[in-house]
């Protein structure tokens, strides 16, 4: 087979396959895969709590824009028809919230479900007391509607059950509905029935909410707004792919101009891709295979490859020079390039090893593209090139460029000062170099979620960053351990460490707790003793609490509830949202609202915490794990630049040419570190990934240089190469830099200035120019 | 009714018995009744426990334990309560569009000696009050009765308060 058909069969086979792997592969877009995997199983369940909790569910909303009596009556419109829409679990905007099935179950099983059930509870005394409210409630306007219940259950336990189920802590009410402090907010709290990461879904509720604000009379003078994990999700997914698909775009099209503008040809344009195509699929197949699952953020990257592949289709088409009827060849480059695809490969391997999954899979998608695009480049584009190619009417340009470059070196001064300056203020700034929180790399804009904080303090929804977590070997020692717990936090509520909480056993209390308070319960005759003695001075009817007394008689025998018996009601959708089951181990989520001292609340609970029961606050937790990956990444970086320099010295055999090669890129870095210090940017790990980056891109100017832009008597043209793969470079991740997404723009501002400073760096260093010069 | 209108403020003291098949004797609790034209009515109960509702606007708050207890809900959220409470305001306020719209309206007898017997007409409404009578001379309300349809029943005497 001639060489040319078999290098071009070899590429489609090889291309075919990545497609197939690439077209099985599922693609995930939860946010959760840039989450560190945990390794303890109650931060595993933490990241499922994350991902599919009750705090992931929820949907804060609020209308604003008109007065409150009209705002109050699109809230309750709206309301009314999502409580008919099987995507929420719950709608709470202050309206009496439970629906009539509910409170027909909480209604029979009161006795069962109150935690105030307890030995002693129907004693005489204490039915007097009720039996004293029971009298003032029927002096009052209410006391007609109130009668029936009041018979049936004078202690008011429904109520009181009601009034829980209804929001632990409520806002103030106008005209029924929540409305925040200031009268500006009218204010309702979704539940949805999908979990948060599920973002199509999610998506969809989002569309049911804004349907029915438009039904509800809503418009455009009046403001809905959304916030939530789900909410953010959605929206972070819009805009990245906004940002993404827009700057990409731009990017290419400013690339693509620019190229044909020097190669003069359509042809080479589109050949010049190739590389770029093929990292791209070889890329995503190599995570495929590895990961199971590609993240469309690290496909996101797939941008950031073109960055150096299509830099090698530039060196082979500017800086080779085909004689009449041979092929263009890369056999002159290749060792120089070679050598600076090892030095990215190297620096990548810095974030293949890390145990952050996000960052893994970045790590493998850059190295399998790389090597992908820089065999394309080296075997398969000279085949497809015409005998005695050559690009032409670039050299007279690249001799001004070149002198250009050599007149340079006049800033070895300026830029000694200035690395000084450099190393100066980033050793000033060490101990806070790095940006150690989560929320740093959220792609919420910042004033979303100052009015996610808002909207979550007025309704007092659970913040999503306390929790206790309990974890059990089946439910039922889970649900006894869950109310020990529960207990205790009623106290340190009532000591206004919290404000409230959930939990599950609220909806579903132990068949141990339910056996118990049926035990409790008096029977008939003693009851009736009781009730008589209470009422003795008051001038109730004999028979006025004959229903009461049927019922308790009830309750002391119906059959315990378990989670089927819940079946069919709100309870169940809240028990369910709040318990976990996974690998034979149970777990309980109890989210508590406005933690004001962790160290109070952490000590008021420290007789129940222990290895079962753990307070955790998700934020401290989060920010902690996320430092560790930090810091690791840090020294694989590290380790990475001494493998490189070893490679370095080991390839051109000579340390001081190694140094050489390094020296300007160091710079750079230390560069670009300073000015983000100066523009009082905090580093985060996404900047550490755009370092790489400059390394990978820098490393190939500083070896061209090193070898010397004349080596092939060429200067000219290995000039201008080098120019055009900068300026690309920087177009395309200098537009990133203006992206609202923080890894985008964290990435496009590193790795556009790095380039242009790798160059220059370089140039000036340039050992060549100082030989001519001496 | 007319005369009703032209009323802006009033105040009288009251006594109201409620008569109900759970007591064994009628109930029996006084204040003050104040109106402000056109559309706050507050009742404040002095005995046998201290206790306020006020009916203002579309809101209805009631507040016990001298206010530390206190509870606000809109009438359109209970229809039944709506019904109730705003019979007697809209005779305060001889606004008989809003009577008409809730209930059966029957006036008898002559100005200073006049009756009028109002009977619910929305379901949950009638579900739970039969009618409310109220007895007046003049512009003055003298007493009103709320026949429930339990059979429960309450009257309220209302005596002219001058200061």
């Amino acid at each position: 087979m001639p060489r040319k058909a078999f290098v071009l069969v070899v590429w489609s086979v090889v291309l075919a396959v990545c497609g197939v792997i690439v077209s099985n592969t599922r693609f995930s877009s939860d946010l959760s895969a840039f989450l560190p995997r945990s390794p303890t199983p109650a931060q595993q369940a933490l990241v499922e709590q994350l991902k599919d909790g009750v705090v992931s569910r929820l949907v804060l909303v609020g209308l604003r824009g008109a007065p409150p009596d009209r705002l109050a009556a699109i809230n309750k419109s709206m309301a009314a028809a999502l409580r008919q829409d099987a995507r929420f679990v719950a709608v709470s905007n202050g309206e009496p919230a439970s629906q009539d099935a509910d409170r027909e179950f909480i209604f029979r099983y009161r006795y069962l479900l109150s935690t105030h059930i307890a030995p002693g509870y129907f004693d005489a005394p204490r039915l007097q007391s009720a039996l004293e409210e029971a009298l003032t409630l029927m002096t009052s306007e209410a006391g007609m509607l109130a009668k029936p219940l009041v018979i049936a259950d004078p202690t008011g336990e429904v109520m009181r059950m009601a009034e829980e189920l209804a929001g632990t802590t409520s806002p103030k009410t106008h005209q029924g509905t929540w409305i925040s402090k200031d009268q500006s907010y009218s204010l309702m709290l979704l539940q949805t029935r999908a979990a948060g990461f599920d973002m199509n879904a999610q998506e969809q509720a989002i569309a049911a909410i804004h349907l029915a604000f438009t039904k509800a009379g809503g418009n455009a003078a009046i403001h809905l707004d959304l916030v939530g994990p789900g909410v953010f999700s959605v929206m972070t997914r819009a805009v990245i792919k906004g940002d993404a698909e827009r700057f990409a775009l731009a990017a290419a099209a400013i690339v693509a101009l620019m190229l044909l503008i020097v190669f003069r040809s359509p042809r080479l344009l589109v050949l010049g891709f190739l590389p770029v195509g093929s990292g791209v699929l070889a890329g995503v197949a190599a995570v495929a295979l590895f990961h199971g699952e590609v993240h469309g953020i690290t496909l996101g990257f797939g941008a950031t490859l073109i960055g150096e592949a299509v830099d090698y289709a530039i060196y082979l088409f500017l800086q080779s020079q085909a004689r009449t009827g041979e092929r263009l060849s890369l056999r002159r480059l290749w060792p120089t390039l070679r050598l600076g695809v090892l030095t990215s490969i190297f620096g990548f391997s810095a974030l293949f090893f890390s145990k952050f999954p996000g960052l893994a899979q970045l790590g493998l998608f850059s190295i399998a593209g790389l090597i992908a695009a820089v065999l394309v480049t080296r075997f398969v584009l000279p085949e497809l090139l015409p005998p005695g190619f050559r690009v032409t009417g670039i050299d007279r340009f690249g001799g001004y460029l070149f002198s250009g470059l050599r007149r340079l070196r006049v800033l070895r001064p300026y830029l000694a000062i200035a690395v000084g300056i450099g190393i100066a203020s980033v050793l000033a700034r060490a101990d806070h170099l790095w940006q150690d929180e989560l929320s740093s790399l959220s792609p919420v804009p910042l004033d979303a979620q100052a009015l996610d904080g808002r909207l979550r303090g007025e309704l007092g929804a659970p913040d999503v960053r306390h929790l206790v977590v309990v974890s059990a070997a089946d439910e039922q020692s889970g649900l006894e351990l869950t109310e020990t717990v529960t207990a205790r936090l009623e106290l340190i509520k009532q000591q206004n460490l919290i404000a409230g909480y959930d939990s599950p056993t609220r909806y579903l209390p132990s068949l141990k707790a339910q056996r118990t308070r049926q035990a409790s319960l008096p029977a008939s005759a003693q009851l009736q003793v009781n009730l008589a003695r209470a009422a003795e001075q008051m001038s109730f009817a004999p028979e006025a609490f004959a229903p009461f007394i049927e019922q308790v008689e009830q309750a002391r025998h119906l059959p315990a509830m378990t989670r089927a018996t819940l079946q069919g009601t709100q309870l169940a959708l809240r028990y369910d949202s709040l318990v976990l089951q996974r690998q034979g181990q149970w777990f309980a989520m109890l989210p508590l609202t406005q933690v004001n001292e962790l160290a109070k609340l952490s000590n008021a609970l420290s007789p129940v915490l222990g290895e079962q029961v753990a307070l955790l606050d998700l934020k401290h937790e989060t920010d902690t794990l996320y430092r560790d990956y930090r810091k690791e990444a840090v020294l694989l970086s590290v380790l990475g630049a001494a493998a490189i320099v070893l490679l370095l010295a080991m390839s051109l055999r000579s340390v001081r040419r190694a140094l050489s090669v390094c020296a300007p890129i160091a710079m750079a870095i230390v560069l670009t570190m300073a000015a983000l210090i100066w523009s009082h940017q905090s580093l985060t790990i996404f900047h550490l990934v755009g370092m790489l980056l400059v390394v990978a891109v820098g490393s190939n100017y500083a070896l061209f240089f090193e070898r010397g832009l004349n080596a092939d008597g060429n200067a000219p043209r290995t000039s201008v190469s080098l120019l055009t793969a900068n300026l690309s470079t920087m177009v395309g991740f200098g537009l990133l830099g203006f992206s609202q997404v923080p890894v985008l723009s964290a990435i496009g501002t590193v790795v556009g200035l790095g380039a242009i400073l790798s160059l220059v760096c370089s140039a000036a260093l340039s050992s060549e120019f100082s030989r001519e010069h001496a | 009714m007319d005369q009703l209108s032209q009323v802006r403020s009033a105040r009288a003291r009251f006594v109201e018995k409620r008569h109900l098949s759970m007591l064994r004797k009628p109930l029996e609790s006084m204040g003050v009744l104040r109106y402000e034209a056109p559309g706050r009515l507050e009742k404040i109960v002095h005995k046998p426990k201290a206790e306020r509702l006020l009916l203002e606007g579309d809101q209805l708050t009631l507040e016990r334990d001298g206010g530390r207890k206190r509870k606000v809900l809109a009438l359109t959220d209970i229809p039944e309560l709506a019904a109730l409470v705003s019979g007697l305001r809209a005779t305060l306020a001889g606004d008989m569009k809003t009577l008409s719209r809730h209930y059966e309206v029957a006036l008898e007898g002559p100005a200073e000696h006049w009756r009028m017997t109002l009977r619910p007409i929305e379901k949950k409404a009638a579900a739970l009050v039969k009618y409310i009578r109220i007895f007046g001379t003049g512009v003055d309300l003298t007493t009103v009765e709320v026949q429930q349809a339990d059979g429960d029943r309450s009257v309220m005497y209302l005596v002219k308060d001058l200061n």
